[in-house]
């Protein structure tokens, strides 16, 4: 098959076989996904919180649930800034919640949060609404 | 030869295609989406499909210790399969006194199934020292009689006058096999390859015996052990059963023809 | 004349002598390293096994000679030998079926339709699967709430209620059966192919002018001609199906009860479970006589020398 003279250079050969091919396609996908993930894995989860009319809530406390054997237990907790903004720093899971309340306002539901790697850093794109304040 | 209707023959054998690859795509369905573990009537789609199943399992058992081990098991076995394989294969090919007692004790020993030597191999390995290591897990796999087989006919297969001339040329034994026989038995070196490949990787009863530490466990020991501690409520079990057969079949794919060649030449050796 | 080839011998150069010797420690010491594997790993377990059978053996204590008294315990009072014995012999029985679908399968794929590699692919891609993986997943097609297989029985109207096949005793050694049956399919399919494509074509040619319609060329050339492929399919079939330990072991354990034990997980549970070598050594013993005897007797029924065939002229 391969010892047919075409005219082929025979460095050209070696590389289209697909016995060559395919495992230098998997090692270099393998290569960038690490890549990727080195230089994404600092764990940061950030996100807002707003209260039920959409107005930023400030000093609301949000908490990081973190998925342990079988249950979620929290692990660390922060408040939101003056603009509605939180963030943590240290996520070591892949498989995270995050929940906000604030007395008087209410509190949010627990939003499950999927990563594709531990750690990996990732903004929420929906906001945490408090609802059922006082 | 009468022409008879093709349809019939087609729909019987894409029923069969359709009853052997069912199980494949269920599986690959409940991995994605994690339905029909406790849901009834189960969907043909998916509906919702995520992968986050595949990283569940990657962090809740140590797949890549594992998967390292298996490589490791099934590269060591490759290789010395390779080489043993093919010394024994040559040398079958030339004529020599006790051929004949070498050739039945070989093709007695492919009746004695792995299975029936399970306790002795145990004691065996564990007096060599070589429990709970690489080596240990490889050894009994060093030599295949399947293989010796096929390069016995692929090297009988080599012309008399090529290595005559070779001979007149004035080379050694040595750059005989080398120069002459080797490249040829190129398709064997294939099949030799993939059919180790399979069998060191699938390999679960002798892993399962031969190690006692969790983290020299190959991925089939590790896939049962998911299977009994992780109780099976989410996809992650067959996210795992995906990440396990997908190398068995994408090397499959690639090498299809090696491997069936290697199967019937070497089971219906003359 | 004598003297002359006397002289000749004994005028040999020596070096030509040393060349011989020479060869032959270049063969045998390729031939070594294989031998030594089998020689560690075939050989010597199955004499050490036989060794075993005839002692009591704890790991720790010296053994003792006890003669046939773990053979007698196996035959006599042991109840779960029995039922794996059975259950083995189920299996075995239960290869032809996987030998006559695998058959009638080679001959479609061997017909002349367009495709043919790929329906072959497709029907063998279940031989190089984890066996492993293969039992997570029939265990889980046949599971009573959420399997495929009573999901469609119902939707067929088949059974009113859904079968707990792996937890029921009719039903658990045939669904352990069916998922093995599913594995080597395209295994035997692809042996009786090969066997069907070295059928020479003008003996069905000669045949059809003689008049022979295509059932009576089957009967009378194809399965004859067949004769060492089905052997050999049979043998193997049934040296992996006994063998199935990964696949019992993940799919049902053994259970319900003893209903799917066999043979090979009983000695690795004595052995390996309640660290009795000595006694799965005895049941090893019988398990592989078994095997040979299957296996003769397969090679008589099939006509002797492995089934092989003359073909003459």
């Amino acid at each position: 098959m391969s010892d047919e003279d075409f005219p082929c250079p025979r460095w050209k050969r070696l590389l289209l076989n697909q016995f060559v091919l395919v495992p230098a396609v998997l090692i270099l996908i393998t290569i960038g996904w690490n890549l990727w993930i080195v230089t994404h894995d600092h764990g940061i989860v950030a996100g807002r919180v707003l209260d039920a009319a959409g107005a930023p809530v400030e000093g609301a406390e949000v908490k990081l649930w973190v998925f342990n054997f079988t249950t979620f237990v929290v692990k660390a907790s922060t408040v939101t800034r003056p603009d509605g903004s939180f963030e943590f720093a240290n996520n070591p899971s892949h498989n995270i919640q995050v929940s906000a309340d604030k007395p008087g306002m209410g509190r949010s539901a627990r939003v499950p949060i999927r990563l594709y790697f531990a750690s990996q850093d990732f903004v929420l794109t929906d906001p945490l609404r408090l609802t059922g304040g006082t | 030869m009468k022409k008879y209707p093709r349809w019939p023959v087609h729909l019987a054998l894409l029923a069969t295609s359709f009853v052997m690859l069912v199980p494949f795509y269920w599986v690959l369905k409940t991995s994605v989406s994690g339905e029909n573990i406790f849901s009834y009537p189960p969907n043909i789609i998916p509906r919702d499909p995520n992968p986050f199943y595949y990283v569940d399992v990657w962090y809740a058992i140590p797949f890549a210790r594992f998967f390292l081990n298996s490589v490791v098991v099934s590269v060591m076995t490759i290789a010395a399969n390779v080489v043993l394989n093919a010394m024994a294969g040559y040398s079958l090919t030339q004529s020599f006194r006790g051929k004949g007692i070498v050739l039945m004790l070989l093709l007695s020993c492919m009746m004695i199934p792995f299975q029936t030597t399970i306790i002795p191999a145990y004691l065996i390995t564990g007096k060599l020292g070589l429990l709970d290591s690489y080596l240990g897990l490889a050894l009994p796999m060093f030599s295949t009689i399947i293989c010796i087989f096929v390069f016995k006919a692929s090297f009988d297969a080599v012309p008399r006058s090529l290595i005559d001339a070779a001979k007149i040329d004035g080379l050694s034994e040595w750059k005989i096999i080398w120069k002459v026989m080797m490249p040829l038995a190129k398709s064997a070196m294939a099949t030799n390859v993939i059919l180790s490949f399979i069998w060191s990787w699938n390999n679960f009863m002798w892993p399962l015996i031969a190690t006692r530490s969790a983290d020299m466990q190959t991925l089939p020991l590790g896939l049962a052990r998911f299977m009994s501690y992780q109780e099976d409520s989410t996809g992650a079990l067959y996210a795992f059963c995906i990440m396990v057969l997908a190398p068995g079949i994408l090397l499959f794919l690639l090498a299809q023809k090696e491997f069936v060649q290697g199967l019937t030449s070497g089971a219906t050796k003359g | 004349m004598v003297m002359a080839v006397s002289e000749t011998a004994m005028r040999r150069p020596h070096f030509m002598v040393r060349k011989s010797t020479r060869r032959a420690v270049l063969i045998w010491s390729f031939l070594a390293p294989s031998l030594l594997v089998f020689f560690l790993y075939r050989i010597l377990p199955l004499g050490w096994n036989v060794l075993l059978s005839f002692q009591a053996w704890s790991p720790m204590k010296p053994a003792v000679f006890i003669g046939l008294d773990n053979y007698q315990e196996v035959l006599f009072d042991d109840e779960v030998f029995w039922q794996a014995l059975w259950n083995t012999l189920g299996i075995i029985g239960s290869a032809p079926i996987g030998i006559a679908i695998a058959l009638g399968l080679a001959l479609l794929v061997n017909s002349d339709i367009r495709g043919r590699d790929i329906y072959r692919t497709l029907i063998f891609l279940s031989y190089p699967l984890m066996t492993v993986a293969v039992a997570i997943i029939w265990r889980w097609m046949f599971d009573e709430r959420v399997g495929l297989i009573n999901y469609v029985a119902r939707m067929l109207d088949i059974v009113d209620k859904p079968i707990p096949f792996l937890n029921s005793f009719t039903w658990a050694l045939p669904s352990v059966i069916a998922a093995n049956i599913w594995q080597m399919l395209g295994f035997y399919m692809i042996i009786v192919l090969t066997g069907l494509q070295n059928i020479p074509g003008n003996l069905y040619e000669a045949a059809a002018i003689d008049g022979a319609n295509a059932f009576r060329r089957f009967l009378r050339i194809t399965l004859p001609l067949l004769r060492p492929s089905i052997f050999l399919c049979f043998v193997i079939g049934m040296l992996n199906s006994v063998t199935s330990f990964d696949l019992v072991y993940v799919m049902t354990a053994g259970g319900p009860g003893r209903a799917t034990e066999i043979l090979v997980t009983y000695i690795y549970r004595l052995a390996f479970t309640q660290t009795r070598f000595d006694y799965a050594a005895a049941v090893t013993v019988i398990f592989f006589l078994l095997l040979l005897a299957v296996t003769w007797t397969v090679n008589r029924l099939s006509g002797g020398n492995a089934g092989a065939v003359e073909l003459d002229g």
